[in-house]
């Protein structure tokens, strides 16, 4: 089960659609489970990693994947080789993700951005990396050509998080 | 090789291939009289346990992880230019097993950028792509553990070296590769679809065609020529632009090697093995296949009508 935190107001209607995405993209289930507080102290731009850290544990199953979902900015994140745009961050293999639908614009009407970035993030959780196929979601998300995709998975990512799905302990 | 004398518990190390382990009991034991010591591996992803003795740790390849230094190296490589994957399938395969395995981090690096820059030319085969996934986890598990990040932020940290924010791929030519002189124009395993040529821009066929008749046959000429050179395979491209069928390797990336047409026009050397068999003159049209099975009874020819039956019964009393 895919559940969404929200941490901002959005549309119903549009997580309603979003939810029906990502159970279309992964084959699991997907809702909307509720409303939680950005954690005291953090403020706009989000460090994505302490966002993650602080937190509110919500109420979720070993297996389920739980997506946060954010309307403001998510700060890029420096790293060793350089600063890296932050549209969304996960944990590898573990539960947790964070998107923003920030850099969207009029979200209500580009759902498909919104739930390409959260497949992303999904699928990074399931341990998934990127993708060489611009046509992917797995692509990175920082490329000029990403926004203009579909919300698919590539041959080779389809399989790969198909397979997580299934072995993934109930 | 880092030391690996000064082992304790709690350790962080890299098995090849399967990635970061931790050290969980060092324990001397006495095997068939001689006494061994024994290092106890947990592999971190998947919680396999590994037994291995500690003189064959270096063997094996475990090593110690990477260090700070090492990952600057790596990010110093990872930004320059530097040399593209070998063309050729079957080197760039050996090449990329054995820095999958003994190569530590700067091997995995350059298993995965090779073989990203290659797919900005063509998209990587099955097998590869598999190769390239694997040489990525391996690549994002150590760097998070060198650098002490998560791993989201390892993958990204190299990510936005080989794919440049605010920047899509560029398109790799086939020069780019030839260039290097790593691998001939045959060895590209390429299809002329895949390489986006024309089929003017190919070599006139003319040439080809007499080679090509007179090898008919000769698939075993295909099979152990890796070591003769670049020259022997142009020939061997030029005289036989696909390969026999019967021929195909396990590795998939063979069905799409087929070689292009060059433009090297050089005479052919003499091919190894037996020479093929001459073919029988075809002159007159083959005999209808033969019917199988036992051949029919001839009939007996019939001349007179068979009498009539005999009646069977008394015969009917004289009136």
């Amino acid at each position: 089960m895919i559940r969404i935190f929200t941490l901002d107001e959005f549309d119903p209607a549009l997580l309603k659609a979003l939810t029906k995405s990502l159970y279309t993209a992964f084959g699991v289930g997907s809702e909307h489970s509720g409303a939680v507080t950005a954690p005291h102290g953090q403020q706009e731009p989000y460090d994505a990693n302490k966002l993650l850290e602080t937190l509110p544990k919500v109420h979720a199953l070993k297996d389920d994947k739980v997506l946060f979902l954010t309307s403001r900015k998510l700060a890029p994140r420096k790293l060793a080789s350089g600063e890296a745009p932050t549209f969304g961050l996960s944990r590898y293999s573990a539960q947790l993700a964070v998107v923003t639908a920030v850099h969207i614009k009029n979200v209500a009407d580009n759902v498909k951005l919104l739930t390409r970035y959260a497949m992303h993030e999904v699928a990074h959780t399931y341990g998934l990396h990127h993708c060489l196929d611009p046509r992917c979601s797995m692509y990175p998300q920082w490329t000029p050509s990403y926004a203009n995709g579909d919300c698919i998975f590539c041959t080779y990512c389809r399989d790969s998080v198909d397979a997580k799905i299934r072995t993934t302990k109930s | 090789m880092p030391d690996m004398t000064s082992l304790a518990v709690g350790d962080r190390l890299v098995y090849p291939n399967q990635g970061l382990c931790t050290v969980t009991e060092i324990k001397t034991e006495e095997i068939a009289g001689s006494k061994l010591t024994f290092v106890s591996l947990v592999i971190t992803e998947t919680g396999a346990k590994v037994k291995v003795p500690r003189e064959k740790l270096e063997k094996n390849g475990v090593r110690r992880v990477s260090t700070p230094d090492d990952v600057k190296g790596v990010v110093d490589y990872l930004r320059s230019d530097s040399e593209k994957a070998s063309l050729d399938w079957k080197k760039r395969a050996r090449d990329n097993t054995a820095r999958l395995s003994e190569g530590g981090l700067i091997g995995l690096a350059e298993v995965v950028k090779g073989l990203q820059v290659l797919s900005e030319l063509r998209p990587l085969p099955p097998k590869e792509r598999e190769q390239y996934n694997d040489a990525r986890h391996l690549f994002v598990e150590e760097l998070g553990a060198a650098m002490s990040v998560q791993a989201a932020d390892a993958e990204d940290a190299f990510d936005i070296l080989l794919f440049v924010p605010g920047k899509d791929r560029p398109k790799r030519s086939v020069e780019e590769f030839q260039a290097l002189g790593l691998g001939g124009e045959d060895d590209l395993g390429l299809e002329g679809d895949l390489l986006g040529l024309d089929g003017s821009e190919e070599t006139p066929e003319e040439p080809a065609e007499p080679e090509e008749k007179a090898e008919e046959g000769e698939g075993d000429a295909e099979g152990g020529d890796e070591d003769e050179g670049p020259k022997k395979k142009k020939s061997a491209a030029i005289a036989a632009p696909k390969p026999p069928k019967g021929k195909k390797s396990l590795i998939s990336d063979l069905e799409v090697t087929a070689p292009a047409a060059t433009a090297l026009v050089e005479p052919a050397p003499k091919k190894r093995g037996r020479p093929p068999k001459p073919k029988p003159e075809v002159t007159e049209p083959p005999p209808p296949p033969k019917k199988r099975g036992r051949p029919p009874k001839p009939k007996p020819a019939v001349t007179e009508p068979p009498p009539p039956p005999k009646k069977r019964g008394r015969p009917p009393k004289a009136k």
